[in-house]
């Protein structure tokens, strides 16, 4: 929560706009819980989860980072040319809890705990991805290994490359 | 107390800390970065917990030692490459590297660590003798 929103944010007469900003960002992160992407600054880091998509000639395949979270976490939904992955990033004390991380008790703990650090995410997520052509969508496969997902997206049959023969006359 | 050795550089990725502004982007062809995973650090009283978002590694690759007081952390990450051509690329892969310094009334010679989900557990259990307990008062 920003401090002194009242001041003016631009111009080289305030000299102590850095150290308020830097104020404001301590604040922040002392009241509020970790972005899902964690605490990065990057501008265009809002999205999670990042993604790399690749494209071939029979199919486009998506690749996401889902720390944490299990195969049956995580909702994909492929429509035409548009894919969406949707879930839920548990706390990680409540990770604790329910044995993903074994051995670091039970629901009693989650009153008790204090947190030292705090930069990984937790919090629905939905990301909304729209692929540069037609996917089939009854042959998508998925897998979660490690916590990285990967999505495999068959082309469309009437949009995969196909050869022509030339037969003479 | 568990420090990290070095703030979070605020360079973030999704899940993970840019190694250097200076390092070149990060490409399935060059797995060869090291990045800085994510972590809360919390403290159940019995003992602390950390957790380190470590994605795509492998429990076989890491190698997690305690030496002066440091707890350091390593994961080699297999390196892996999507086929055809790249359409976005949002996030590099790399190993993951990442060191934390312990405070006094830890017990070194029962930390145990944990992977799963690409999640890394580290449990740093404290001595019995500053854990915290519950004094029974009896009557006299």
């Amino acid at each position: 929560m920003p401090i002194y929103r009242s001041m003016p944010r631009v111009g080289v007469n305030y000299p102590l706009n850095e150290l308020r900003d830097e104020l404001d960002r301590l604040w922040t992160s002392l009241t509020t819980a970790p972005p899902l992407h964690g605490w990065g600054v990057r501008p265009d880091s809002d999205l999670f989860p990042a993604v790399n998509i690749s494209e071939s000639d029979d199919c486009i395949t998506v690749e996401a980072e889902l720390p944490g979270l299990d195969a049956g976490d995580v909702d994909i939904a492929v429509n035409g040319e548009e894919i969406v992955l949707k879930g839920a990033r548990p706390e990680t004390q409540l990770l604790a809890e329910t044995g993903a991380a074994p051995g670091a008790g039970n629901g009693e703990r989650h009153a008790s705990v204090t947190w030292h650090q705090r930069e990984r995410g937790a919090g629905n997520f939905e990301r909304r991805l729209v692929l540069p052509t037609g996917v089939d969508a009854s042959r998508v496969e998925a897998k979660l290994v490690d916590g990285v997902l990967t999505v495999i997206c068959p082309k469309a049959p009437e949009l995969q490359p196909h050869k022509v023969t030339v037969r003479t006359s | 107390m568990v420090t990290p050795t070095e703030p979070a550089s605020p360079t973030a990725t999704s899940t993970r800390t840019e190694p250097s502004p200076a390092q070149p982007q990060s490409s399935p062809a060059a797995p060869c970065l090291t990045y800085q995973p994510n972590v809360d650090i919390c403290d159940y009283g019995t003992e602390v917990l950390l957790v380190t978002d470590m994605p795509g590694a492998k429990a076989d690759g890491m190698n997690v030692s305690f030496e002066d007081g440091v707890l350091s952390l390593f994961a080699k990450v297999p390196p892996r490459t999507l086929p055809g051509r790249q359409l976005g690329h949002e996030y590099g892969i790399g190993d993951y590297r990442r060191s934390f310094r312990l405070g006094e009334g830890f017990d070194a010679s029962q930390i145990s660590a944990e992977y799963r989900r690409g999640v890394l557990t580290i449990h740093v259990p404290r001595l019995a003798a500053v854990r915290p307990r519950k004094i029974e008062v009896r009557p006299a």
